[in-house]
């Protein structure tokens, strides 16, 4: 299936491991990721100290860039999915980020973008969004490329990582990419008119 | 005369962050700096290291985008002035080297500061495009506030980071500004750029 091939592999965790990212995100959603330590990510989880240090050897530091991970690997598994079912390239990237922009806004992790932005906002800051792009890129590139030609996959996965970044810190109430209608007015004038001699027949 | 102290403590403060750091600044490093008194830099800044601090970056952010204006101001059509001002924020991007440093060493101090002056620096962005876009024909419907805008956003966009377009090489800017980014404002396409003079 098509979905499949082109969507982002998520990552390998047994049953023990899942419930204590699930439990990570219920007390970062509560109290964010400072406040939240291992001890009480065991006590939400069910399970002995021991056994989350058995599940996640690193510490609070690996656990919690497994949660970002898993979480990050879901939600691309989703816009991926979304882009793919659209009937045109408008529609594909309207549905993208209207999925990406929903996910993002109702997310339990929505504490750590309100509350703890300077664990965030370095991502997207000089010297490291490049490496974003990279990583949308290579995320995105595949499914992209089911509608535009490969070679203009990658440049138009940047320009909509761009804009995603841009309207997320910066809000603009015309161009709301939770509402279906404005996203597609944004897509269309926007980033189609780049692209339109680059769409598959 | 006022001002000059105020100006002046600003820019003594920015030179201790790359000095020292955000984290290890304090208001004595700033006025002896400065070449002033602490009890001097409170009275301009009450509230103490988070007021100056954060007075000391805004003020830097504005110095950036002025001096960038008026490095691109007389050039003689806005897809020059876009790829001019893409190259140009680029290398003092690359060329500041406090930016650089603090960039490197305290993004989680840095950029959340930085993401205080966002919205205001994206006005005057916006403000300044909006000017350089009267006369000019937009695409059908397209109002020169949001021509402005958009271009404010990506505007933006590039002065952190380039991505995947080489941002020093001048026919890759005039593609990016001709056939990406002015594309979606414009009535007519802008034609091909000029040889690279600068």
């Amino acid at each position: 299936m098509v979905v499949t091939a082109v969507s982002p592999a998520l990552p390998d965790l047994d049953e023990q491991q899942e419930r204590i990212l699930d439990a990570a995100l219920a007390l970062v959603a509560r109290w964010g990721v400072a406040k939240t330590s291992l001890a009480d990510v065991a006590r939400e989880a069910g399970c002995s100290r021991a056994t989350l240090y058995r599940a996640f050897p690193g510490g609070k530091r690996h656990l919690f860039a497994a949660v970002a991970r898993r979480e990050l690997a879901v939600a691309a598994a989703e816009v991926s999915a979304a882009f793919h079912d659209g009937d045109d390239l408008a529609e594909s990237l309207t549905r993208a980020l209207v999925v990406a922009a929903r996910l993002l806004a109702d997310h339990p992790a929505r504490y750590v973008l309100d509350h703890e932005p300077e664990l965030v906002l370095p991502y997207l800051g000089f010297g490291r969004i490049d490496a974003l792009y990279d990583r949308a890129v290579a995320t995105f590139g595949p499914v992209v490329a089911t509608r535009v030609r490969e070679a203009r996959a990658a440049w138009l996965v940047e320009w909509a990582v761009r804009v995603f970044i841009s309207y997320v810190t910066g809000p603009d109430p015309t161009f709301d990419l939770t509402d279906i209608d404005r996203t597609r007015s944004l897509v269309e004038r926007f980033i189609v008119p780049a692209f339109a001699a680059d769409v598959h027949p | 005369m006022a001002d000059d102290v105020r100006t002046r403590i600003l820019g003594a403060t920015v030179d201790c962050l790359g000095r020292f750091g955000i984290a290890k600044t304090t208001v004595d490093d700033a006025a002896k700096a400065a070449g002033v008194s602490r009890a001097t830099v409170y009275r301009y800044f009450p509230d103490g290291k988070d007021e100056l601090l954060a007075a000391a970056i805004e003020a830097a952010v504005a110095g950036f985008f002025t001096e960038l204006a008026v490095a691109v101001d007389d050039a003689p059509d806005l897809a020059t002035l876009l790829e001019r001002a893409i190259r140009v924020s680029h290398r003092m991007v690359e060329e500041h080297a406090v930016l650089q440093k603090v960039a490197e060493t305290e993004p989680e101090r840095l950029m959340p500061q930085l993401s205080q002056s966002a919205p205001l620096v994206k006005e005057a962005i916006g403000a300044y495009f909006a000017e350089k876009l009267a006369g000019v024909a937009l695409r059908d419907g397209l109002t020169v506030a949001e021509a402005a805008d958009w271009l404010a956003r990506m505007g933006l966009s590039f002065v952190f980071g380039g991505g995947r377009w080489d941002l020093d090489d001048p026919v890759a800017v005039a593609r990016l500004v001709r056939e990406e980014l002015l594309v979606a404002i414009l009535a007519e396409p802008p034609g091909p750029a000029e040889p690279p003079d600068r």
